[in-house]
This record gives structure tokens, sequence and C-alpha cells, in this order.
């Protein structure tokens, strides 16, 4: 790894360590001890997103997992995933899971058949079949 | 036409051994780690500038594939080192062996001239055997 991918890894690491925090880009690219365009621009070009759409896509992933797997309200883990505004929150969910949160929570509540535990047709119907004998429906 | 590779078994010991392994020595993230309904952990890894293709870590137990008594041979297989991941890459085969023997990754053989490029052999901390490899360009 080159030292440039190296101090640019630093960044993305610290991203991924305080994703629920608000952090500037300007302290991330300093981080990797370079300027804000530049950070932004070389991460972009390696990781395919932006720093922004990469923590944006961590504090998804995590409140998905939350949605499913306990029963706080959903204002609640937005602002344990970092967000202030319920209405960005939902409105950046809606966005990448395709709908809002609460629709989230209800539908694979409704599928799985034990509480706070992910639906079998979250995972690849493959791996289903193959680890739990659950036949494609 | 098939576009591209999802997800990739790999067999291994213990989910959470293999996932600090692939986490804090090999440098990957986590995809998904979540418990789905009938208790199977589905743990995914991936390299952060490649997340297209995910690892699937997966213990190797009694279940609806597995009898008791292949589950243990697959895992006295793991341990012999039977099992392979498949390769990574870097852009500098020395440099990333050095870093990774220093975090305590095992290697059988050190960075080699291969008509290919630069190859070393690893082992993950279950037994599963990998390439790290720098492509000749």
């Amino acid at each position: 790894m080159s030292s440039r991918l190296r101090r640019l890894s630093v960044g993305r690491a610290f991203i991924a360590d305080n994703r629920f925090e608000a952090v500037s880009l300007s302290r991330v690219a300093a981080q990797s001890s370079m300027s804000p365009s530049h950070f932004l621009r070389l991460f972009s070009d390696v990781y395919g997103e932006t720093p922004n759409e990469f923590l944006i896509r961590l504090r998804v992933e995590q409140a998905k997992a939350m949605l499913v797997t306990e029963s706080a309200s959903v204002s609640d883990i937005c602002e344990r995933v970092g967000y202030t505004s319920l209405g960005s929150f939902s409105s950046l969910f809606s966005k990448r899971v395709g709908m809002a949160p609460t629709a989230y929570r209800r539908r694979l509540w409704a599928m799985s058949a034990e509480h706070f535990r992910f639906p079998v047709q979250a995972i690849p119907a493959c791996y289903a079949f193959h680890f739990l004998g659950k036949a494609p429906n | 036409m098939i576009t591209g590779i999802a997800h990739v078994t790999v067999y291994v010991l213990n989910q959470d051994e293999a996932l600090d392994f692939y986490q804090n020595k090999m440098g990957f993230e986590v995809g998904m780690d979540v418990t789905v309904e009938g208790g199977f952990r589905w743990l995914t890894v991936r390299v952060p500038s490649a997340p297209a293709l995910e690892l699937v870590l997966a213990e190797p137990k009694e279940g609806p594939m597995f009898s008791k008594d292949a589950a243990e041979k697959i895992r006295g297989l793991i341990e012999d080192g039977a099992f392979g991941v498949g390769v990574f890459e870097t852009q500098d085969c020395q440099k990333t062996y050095d870093e990774l023997v220093a975090k305590g990754v095992e290697f059988m053989q050190p960075p080699t001239e291969q008509f290919y490029g630069i190859e070393a052999m690893g082992t993950d901390n279950s037994g599963n055997w990998f390439s790290l490899t720098q492509q000749t360009s």
C-alpha cells in the first residue's frame, strides 16, 4: 500500500470510528494529512463514494440493524446513529433502503418468526437453505 | 449474463476470532453481522476499497446440511489447512507482508517472484490459506 493510500485509510477509519458523531471534513482530512479537497477527491477515486456517502451508508446500516433487533423508537435510533433531524434521517434512510424506517421495521418484523431477529429472508436464499434448511418461498 | 460475485463462503472455526483476524489484522470491514431467526449468525467482511465481494465467515455446525460427524470432519479439515480463501491483491506485496507479519499474521511463504507477480502465502487464524499477490502490471 502506498503512503498516500495508507494515509487515506487512516482518515476513512477515523470516519468509521466516529460515525455517530458530527465530524467535519477538514478534521477527517487532517487525520490523513491532506487538504479537504485532496482528501475528498482521492477518497472518491479509491472507494467509489464520497466520505459523506460512506458515513451515511454506515449510519443507515447500523440503523437497519437497530430497527430490527431493538424496540427503541425511530427517533431514538435516529439520534443514536448521529442525526439530529428525524426528517433528514428518514429521507436518507428511504433513499438508501427504498422505504421509510418505520416501514422497514414493520416489514422485517412481520417476516420474522422470532422477536428482534432478522428474518431468514434477509439473507441470500442459498445460505438460508444451507444453514437453516429454509427452502425459498 | 452474470455480472459479478457478491458472496463467497469461508468456513472458520470461530466467528468471533475470525472477525478479529479479518478486521483487525487484515484490514477488512464488517459488511453484515446479524443473527437471523433460527440462530444463524450472518457475518460478512469485505475489503474497504472493493466492497462488492463479501466473504461470509461461517462455522460448520451440525444442522440441515451437516451431520454432527460431517461438521466435525470439516472443522478438522480447516485445522489441517485443507481449504483456501483465495487471492488477496496488494499494490506492494513486501510492504503489506511486513505489515501483516508485524500484526501476527502467519505466512508459510514470504514474498516470492512468480511469473504473474510477487506472491506471499499465509493462513488465517482458522488455518485457511490465502495468497497475497502483487500482480505484474
